[in-house]
């Protein structure tokens, strides 16, 4: 579970809270959807809830972050990682842009665990399959299109078996049609029991998967 | 690919050397130079045409070169034709806004002012998402990577690394006992 208590961050080198206090919880299996304007600290809460802000970018936060009963700041970024996954609104950088075909690119975060090869296999097409992308395993990364893109990234972060997904806007770049596709992954995926935390102005989408909408 | 390369080179060289008084070294001198230009350009150009770059970074990782250092060559390795994509979003964009960078010279050069500042500011932005993005997917992980693929290193491969080596071996000899030229 992922657990916001009275939580406000601002990033290094400024005065302002990018992200008023804010409190949530995420439990397993649950899909929280955020909204709200531009600037109200969307992307923040995604970065502050994955335990990136503080441990990875710095910058100084209030009140209390937890993800499975830890506060986010005692762990190591790789530590994090295995709890919580972040899905940027950009999917082309999430990729690692060094892998020939779509199936390394999902086994690279396995890989970095340094977990044995079965499991490696086993966990890279079980994310591809859960996903609905197994058609894309031989493909070129940086020859797919943008839902597609953004579906590989989602697999290369399931491969890592986090407990807990953030969506930072994941259909902000999509047509409706690749965002359905999106939406159907996000909805498997919560039904494997995987916590998901989404933040969209797609009001479609929210009301399609999310149990729950907050507004920052 | 390199041959095509190297011909401007090597008619330059040619030409400055046998034609051009202020040259004036002879054939000798033409060849001699361009066979050093041959001899610094062609092992790297002979690599990148010969082995794709996923290998590359594979096959060091299996000889022990660390996760960090492996993905640092990836990365300058990956970071011009990324530089040119982005370029070419950003050109896009800015036509689409009425940027003229078609013309004369002039024009052009007027048209890449508001096309640099993009591409640079892009470029070290993405690297702070890019770092990002590496460390949610744990590649910071203590312990060695699993290598998901092997790369097949047959017997005559490993004599021709071999023989290459004691080939260089040779020649730096030859070169520190005065065997061979300056």
């Amino acid at each position: 579970m992922i657990v916001l208590d009275q939580a406000s961050y601002r990033y290094p080198g400024t005065s302002t809270w990018a992200l008023p206090t804010t409190s949530l919880e995420l439990r397993p299996g649950e899909v929280v959807g955020v909204t709200g304007a531009n600037e109200r600290g969307k992307t923040t809460l995604c970065m502050v809830a994955a335990g990136l802000a503080p441990v990875t970018i710095g910058g100084e936060l209030r009140g209390r972050v937890l993800v499975d009963g830890r506060p986010t700041v005692e762990l190591a970024g790789y530590e994090l990682a295995q709890r919580c996954g972040v899905l940027f609104d950009n999917p082309t950088v999430q990729l690692t842009g060094l892998h020939r075909i779509v199936y390394e690119e999902v086994a690279f975060g396995p890989c970095n665990l340094g977990l044995p090869l079965a499991e490696v296999h086993e966990r890279t097409q079980a994310a591809l399959r859960i996903l609905a992308v197994e058609h894309l395993a031989g493909r070129n990364p940086g020859h797919l299109s943008g839902g597609e893109t953004q579906l590989v990234a989602l697999a290369g972060l399931l491969a890592v078996r986090p407990g807990h997904l953030v969506l930072d806007e994941p259909t902000s770049r999509l047509d409706p049609e690749r965002s359905l596709q999106v939406a159907d992954a996000i909805a498997r995926v919560a039904g494997a029991g995987v916590g998901v935390l989404l933040t969209a102005h797609d009001e479609e989408l929210l009301a399609r998967v999310c149990g729950q909408v907050i507004e920052l | 690919m390199a041959a095509l390369a190297l011909t401007p080179v090597a008619a330059s060289s040619l030409l400055i050397n046998l034609l051009l008084p202020a040259g004036g070294g002879g054939l000798a001198t033409a060849v001699a130079a361009l066979l050093r230009l041959i001899g610094a350009t062609l092992p790297l150009t002979l690599l990148f045409a010969t082995t794709d770059a996923a290998d590359l970074l594979n096959d060091l990782e299996a000889r022990g070169v660390g996760r960090r250092a492996v993905f640092v060559l990836g990365a300058a390795l990956a970071a011009v034709p990324r530089a040119q994509a982005r370029a070419v979003d950003v050109i896009e964009a800015q036509r689409a806004r009425g940027l003229d960078t078609e013309g004369s010279w002039r024009r052009r050069l007027r048209g890449l002012v508001p096309l640099v500042t993009p591409v640079v500011i892009g470029s070290l932005a993405e690297v702070e998402d890019r770092t990002l993005a590496l460390e949610v997917r744990a590649f910071g992980a203590p312990g060695r990577r699993t290598l998901l693929r092997r790369l097949p290193d047959s017997r005559l491969q490993r004599a021709a690394r071999w023989t290459m080596g004691l080939l260089l071996a040779l020649g730096l000899a030859a070169r520190a006992a005065g065997v061979t030229g300056p």
